[in-house]
């Protein structure tokens, strides 16, 4: 091997780029060398948010407040991993759960849990409008960093793993709920059945409508796992923001999760990047600690519940005693103030729960004597960071118990 | 949450607690940023009627 020793290397004259050797070639920078980077790089997995907590909140699943398994749902919600809800339109019944990895290539990536979703009675033929999708939502001052409306704005790069007993097209719609709704899609391909495959999405630069500086929902990313002809009957345009049009979203979609009660359809490592990236250029995931993961999750929902403890189980543990009425023993009102543990992003609705998992009332407790569930609870002044509860439960007591969710969502 | 029934929450002193409750479970304040009193003001335009605090 010949060695070049030289201190500057410039393009001939008249040029401006240097090449080193040819496409397919390997250019190795021995162990202990340093790269020293004073000027732009591209294409090296650089994130233009370094250093910061992922766009994506529990992007790999590991938080799960509201339980790790539910049943027998046919309508939308946040059922078990938090953030990440199902969208469920008149198209069949479905078992969500947070799904624990021991194998595959997922958790050979480190995801431990993913968000599952199982059809459990199927809608093979759905009617126009019925829709099922897994979807996440943002706030708008979450996103600026993309700089939508400007005309500098960036593409949206959506990586994450994926398995299903299905193979073929997935689709995934941008909607920007500031601008009616303006929409990009892109498609992925499940190629092998129940196998864990990592998915990289590039969506457009949108230099139309700007996403509103507040915290409000701004931007929807829907996985549309099956729908009617709504949201099929048009020609997608993948990768383009436009203004809103249904028929395009599940275009060539051809997952259908709601046809068989065999479906079943997972995700984790959920990834949004600012920017254009290939598989071989994406940052690394994000790993954050738990409890990392966990606070930011409280700015949305949370409960008094242990972190593994479903919201309206019977338990003491956790359940906040409170004064209640400070002049002793009393038949009438109660109250007291609690402060959440995370300000939320409005002021939550909260349920209340007794110590027997009742919803909707408390305990009083008469202390050293009795206990009675099935008591009044009512709040009053809610915000963001605290509220007030009373109760004007008939039982004598001097103290009241009560769990509670609060449940800020977007 | 689909609703079914909507009911003021009045505070100790008898007035309007800005808080409403759904379904005779959910305590959901008046706040515009909540996604719940949101679908409120759409089931009430939806023609359905919020009941008087007790």
């Amino acid at each position: 091997m010949s060695t070049l020793e030289v201190n500057k290397i410039t393009p001939v004259s008249g040029g401006t780029t240097v090449q080193v050797g040819e496409s397919g070639d390997t250019i190795n920078i021995p162990a202990g060398a340093t790269i020293a980077n004073a000027g732009t790089s591209t294409g090296f997995g650089d994130s233009l948010r370094p250093n910061v907590s992922p766009i994506i909140i529990n992007g790999n699943c590991a938080v799960a407040q509201r339980g790790t398994s539910v049943t027998g749902k046919t309508s939308t919600g946040i059922y078990t991993v938090d953030r990440m809800s199902a969208v469920i339109g008149s198209i069949g019944t479905y078992t969500i759960a947070q799904e624990a990895q021991t194998s595959g290539n997922a958790f050979a990536n480190g995801f431990a849990n993913a968000w599952r979703i199982d059809c459990t009675s199927a809608d093979a033929s759905p009617g126009a409008s019925d829709q099922l999708e897994m979807q996440y939502t943002f706030e708008g001052q979450d996103l600026q960093v993309f700089k939508k409306g400007t005309a500098n704005a960036e593409k949206y790069t959506l990586a994450f793993w994926v398995k299903s007993n299905k193979t073929g097209t997935g689709n995934i719609q941008l909607k920007d709920k500031d601008n009616s709704n303006r929409q990009c899609t892109q498609s992925y391909t499940i190629s092998s059945a129940d196998t864990w495959e990592h998915k990289v999405c590039v969506f457009g630069a949108d230099t139309t409508g700007a996403m509103d500086d507040d915290n409000n929902k701004s931007l929807i990313i829907n996985w549309w796992l099956g729908s009617g002809t709504d949201y099929s009957s048009g020609t997608a345009n993948h990768g383009v923001w436009e203004a809103q049009d249904n028929t395009k979203v599940n275009d060539g979609g051809t997952l259908n999760i709601n046809d068989n009660t065999a479906n079943d359809w997972s995700i984790t490592g959920i990834q949004l990047e600012v920017g254009e990236y290939t598989s071989s250029s994406l940052p690394p995931f994000q790993h954050e600690s738990f409890g990392d993961n966990l606070q930011r999750c409280l700015r949305y929902f949370e409960k008094t519940y242990e972190v593994g403890t479903a919201p309206g189980t019977a338990t003491g543990t956790g359940i906040i005693r409170s004064g209640g009425n400070q002049g002793g023993r009393t038949s009438g009102r109660m109250g007291d103030s609690t402060t959440y543990v995370v300000g939320k992003r409005a002021a939550p609705t909260v349920v209340f729960f007794d110590s027997s998992g009742n919803s909707g009332v408390m305990s009083r407790v008469d202390q050293g004597s009795s206990s009675s569930t099935n008591q009044n609870a009512t709040l009053a002044n809610g915000s963001s960071k605290s509220f007030e509860v009373t109760s004007t439960g008939t039982s004598t007591g001097d103290v009241m118990n009560y769990h509670f969710t609060a449940d800020a969502e977007l | 949450m689909i609703i079914e029934t909507v009911k003021k929450v009045n505070n100790e002193f008898g007035n309007f607690a800005n808080i409403y409750l759904v379904n005779s479970i959910y305590n959901v304040p008046k706040d515009e940023a909540n996604t719940d009193y949101q679908n409120i003001l759409e089931w009430v335009a939806d023609g359905n009627t919020i009941q008087e605090a007790d």
